[in-house]
């Protein structure tokens, strides 16, 4: 009887063995979740969607995604953060917002700890639109104005403490000019409120194009290095005299904890995602270009990023108080 | 022009074999549980989002629109033969469409609600077609002063309407305002109200705590009462209503139409006020206001009329605004937002496909509901013998296995049991669950404009009254909330909002 009970237990332990190695093999059984922390319909959405439709033909499994926006995109990452398993079902967006928060108020998440960071993909073209109605033709008359009507001039971003939000308060400490911000959630909302000139300018990632395009919108400026193609006429943030680039690299990232074998495989398809013409021609649309690096240096990367923030926000004075 | 190109392309779209398919399966599954009792158009779309998922938004959304104008439909046939009113807004259909088939008339009863329906369809449909486009320009003139007003107005609009007490339709909707601003705040990502629980991070679920406030709670409290099932047994003859019936019957279809279109529109409208509303106007007009009450066609028609063509209007602050105007388009905007959608003042431009496509489905729909429903009354009654204490089990089941799907989560579970029960002892005391729901909805919204509107306006409160679009909505809504202090208006009230759930 003992004999027959070690043996059963010898069997069961192999059994369970390999089961749990065939479980890693053969993630991924079900379909994964990709949080997409900003509003469906702009930049992020569209070019985050293009990207996981072809990372799941290299997984061989549906990737859904799931826009929970809000927070400057830190609400879906600090939900995933607190509660999800850390088994490669659930990955996030990750954008540069869930490091600068950390930096200037008490969040609910530490960047450190609570991610386990998988690849780093690609980074945005910002830039500062106003309605075609607006009697805002340059950023000269932007400036101009301010400085006539000191805080009257507002402006949409998808979120405080955004790359847009540090981003035109560095403008304007530079300008010697006060700006209003409004926070919003997106792309999507920040084009109505400039649109329905309930705000006089917009600071958005790409997803204005269309509207540009249309005529609705007059680009100002772009906060690339150099102009873009695509806006040939639209000077850069250096050429106006901020010698400041901004493009907030993103990449994705699961809750902590997760095993190796996952996030190499996870790694390994979005990887070859990238390298997908499809891919790059939705990226080229946003005038987004991608910009791969593997998971160490992503790892290395969100540690100098962290680095590099901290000594804005302090100069900003937006620093967290610490007690 | 631009109208009939649009509706062209649109019917390019609704006639793929795959989006045939899908609003037949979306008309079934309405019309079905718009037969069905306890089971609301509410549970069965949530059921089934996750399935739509799968496929393209346009079958998506098509099919969950399906879902509900055929609930609107299925409803009436409950109402008519056995006094059971398979959905709240078929609740009136009862009063003289009951009447009418324990006379013998159960056939130009059940007719004339299918061809009123039909009729009601198919003008809101065309009025869809015509009015959005244009409102949609006119959209984004709201700016966060004018959603947070809009909000303010929708929600008075509702707890005005709501039967019983204002105080305690009031107190609902500032109850559902603080559940729904559980979680992370939108604007700072602070989390509230979480009590330290992870689960509460992302806020509470709006399937749960509808499931359990409706679905949960309808079940518990059916569960109480003998239910009578005096099945008519007369064979139903003539099923066409005759040149009499069509005559009676012209009058108040037209008018419950344009009524019902307008209500629907309105945020906090829809289709319930609606039907409760055209009958009340039907018995106000009528020469002969005794018969109604026993059997007169005019109160079938006129609220069978309105209910539809409120269902038709209320696509059109979700489409064109992107403002759920009631629980089921809340509902149907998540499935939206799930494809990848953001229903707005855009929306239309950048998706003509998807928006032509889905209203020329109803168009579709609304036929396949008229071939559907006459010659399949037999059936309807033979489903109806299924007996309750097999039915009910069924249902509380499916809202489980439906809330576990929507997020794979134990927790939405207890969540929507907790509120199944927090419904029941809710119903006991006359207090409404509709108020609350739409306020959870509404809350993070009016919360998150109402702080836009005051950075705008540099913290002067000045602004909602400046502005024109906003200061109409919130002296509509001030008006609404004094009137009841008025006898004479009260009366009013009284009269329009009758019992929803008889």
């Amino acid at each position: 009887m003992v004999r027959r009970s070690r043996l059963t237990i010898a069997v069961a332990a192999i059994g369970m063995l390999i089961s749990a190695a065939a479980g890693a093999q053969e993630y991924p059984t079900k379909p994964i979740t990709l949080i997409v922390p900003w509003p469906a319909g702009g930049s992020t959405d569209i070019s985050m969607r293009a990207i996981a439709e072809s990372a799941s033909k290299v997984l061989g499994q549906p990737i859904a995604i799931d826009n929970k926006a809000g927070g400057s995109g830190t609400v879906g990452p600090a939900t995933m953060a607190a509660g999800a398993k850390p088994d490669g079902y659930t990955i996030a967006q990750i954008p540069i917002t869930v490091f600068r928060l950390p930096l200037m108020q008490e969040v609910s998440w530490n960047p450190d700890k609570d991610f386990t960071y998988i690849v780093h993909l690609t980074g945005y073209t910002f830039g500062v639109t106003t309605s075609a109605e607006s009697p805002f033709k340059t950023w000269k008359d932007v400036v101009d104005y301010a400085k006539q009507n000191p805080g009257k001039v507002t402006y949409a971003t998808p979120g405080a403490g955004t790359s847009l939000h540090i981003g035109m308060e560095q403008i304007a400490s530079m300008a010697g000019i006060k700006l209003t911000q409004v926070p919003f959630k997106g792309g999507a909302e920040t084009n109505a409120a400039v649109l329905g000139q309930h705000t006089m300018l917009q600071a958005d990632s790409t997803g204005w194009r269309p509207l540009v395009d249309a005529g609705k919108l007059r680009l100002l400026m772009v906060w690339t290095a150099a102009r873009s193609p695509n806006y040939p006429d639209v000077p850069t943030l250096k050429e106006l005299g901020y010698p400041m680039v901004y493009d907030s690299p993103f990449g994705i990232a699961g809750p902590k904890g997760m095993d190796p074998k996952i996030v190499a495989k996870l790694h390994d398809a979005f990887k070859k995602a990238l390298e997908d013409p499809a891919v790059i021609a939705t990226l080229a649309k946003f005038d987004m270009v991608p910009s791969y690096k593997s998971t160490e240096d992503y790892k290395r990367f969100v540690v100098e990023v962290t680095e590099s923030e901290r000594k804005v926000v302090d100069k900003l004075g937006l620093a967290k108080k610490t007690n | 022009m631009d109208t009939l190109v649009n509706v062209a392309h649109g019917l390019g779209v609704a006639l793929q074999p795959v989006n045939l398919i899908y609003c037949f399966i979306g008309v079934f599954i309405g019309t079905l549980v718009g037969v069905l009792p306890g089971i609301g158009p509410i549970s069965a779309m949530s059921l089934l989002l996750p399935i739509t998922l799968s496929g393209t938004p346009e079958s998506g959304i098509i099919m969950m629109a399906g879902i509900y104008y055929g609930s609107m439909y299925g409803g009436s046939t409950t109402s008519i033969l056995v006094n059971i009113p398979g959905e709240a807004a078929s609740v009136v259909t009862c009063i003289d469409g009951h009447q009418m088939a324990k006379q013998g008339r159960a056939g130009p009863a059940l007719g004339i609600s299918a061809f009123g329906s039909f009729f009601a369809g198919t003008f809101a449909l065309i009025a869809l077609m015509l009015v959005a486009p244009k409102l949609a320009s006119v959209a984004i003139a709201f700016g966060p002063a004018e959603y947070f007003s809009l909000m303010v107005l929708g929600l008075v609009v509702l707890t005005f309407l709501t039967q019983g007490s204002m105080a305690k339709a009031l107190l609902m909707a500032c109850i559902g305002v603080v559940l729904g601003v559980v979680g992370l705040d939108s604007i700072t990502a602070q989390p509230r109200l979480t009590f330290g629980r992870i689960e509460l991070i992302d806020g509470i679920g709006l399937v749960p705590v509808v499931m359990g406030l409706f679905g949960v709670a309808e079940v518990l409290l059916n569960t109480e009462q003998v239910i009578k099932r005096d099945v008519i047994n007369t064979k139903i003859t003539h099923l066409l209503p005759s040149r009499e019936d069509w005559k009676a019957s012209a009058g108040p279809m037209s008018r419950g139409t344009v009524l019902g279109f307008f209500l629907g529109t309105l945020p906090g409208g829809g289709a319930v006020i609606s039907s409760f509303a055209s009958y009340a106007l039907e018995k106000r007009l009528s020469k002969t206001p005794e018969r109604f009450g026993h059997g007169a066609i005019e109160g079938v028609a006129g609220p069978e009329a309105a209910n539809n063509a409120a269902a038709g209007g209320a696509f059109i602050p979700l489409m064109t605004l992107g403002i759920p105007p009631n629980v089921v388009m809340a509902l149907l905007l998540g499935a939206f937002v799930i494809h990848g959608l953001q229903p707005g003042p855009l929306m239309i431009t950048q998706n003509p496909g998807l928006f032509w496509g889905i209203v020329a489905s109803m168009y579709i729909g609304n036929l396949m509901l008229l071939v559907l429903n006459l010659p399949m009354i037999g059936m309807w009654v033979q489903l109806l013998k299924l007996p309750y204490n097999i039915l009910f089990p069924l249902i509380i089941l499916f809202t489980i296995i439906g809330v576990y799907c929507s997020s794979n989560n134990v927790f939405d579970v207890y969540v929507m049991i907790a509120f199944g029960v927090i419904g029941y002892f809710m119903r006991k005391l006359g207090y409404e669950p509709a108020p609350l729901v739409l306020a959870f909805v509404l809350g993070p919204m009016l919360e998150n404009n109402l702080r836009k509107s005051l950075i705008l306006s540099q913290g002067d409160l000045m602004t909602f009254v400046q502005r024109p679009i906003s200061a109409i909505c919130l002296a509509f809504a001030f008006v609404l909330l004094v009137a009841p202090l008025l006898p004479a208006l009260r009366k009013k009230r009284e009269l329009v909002a009758l019992d929803e759930e008889v």
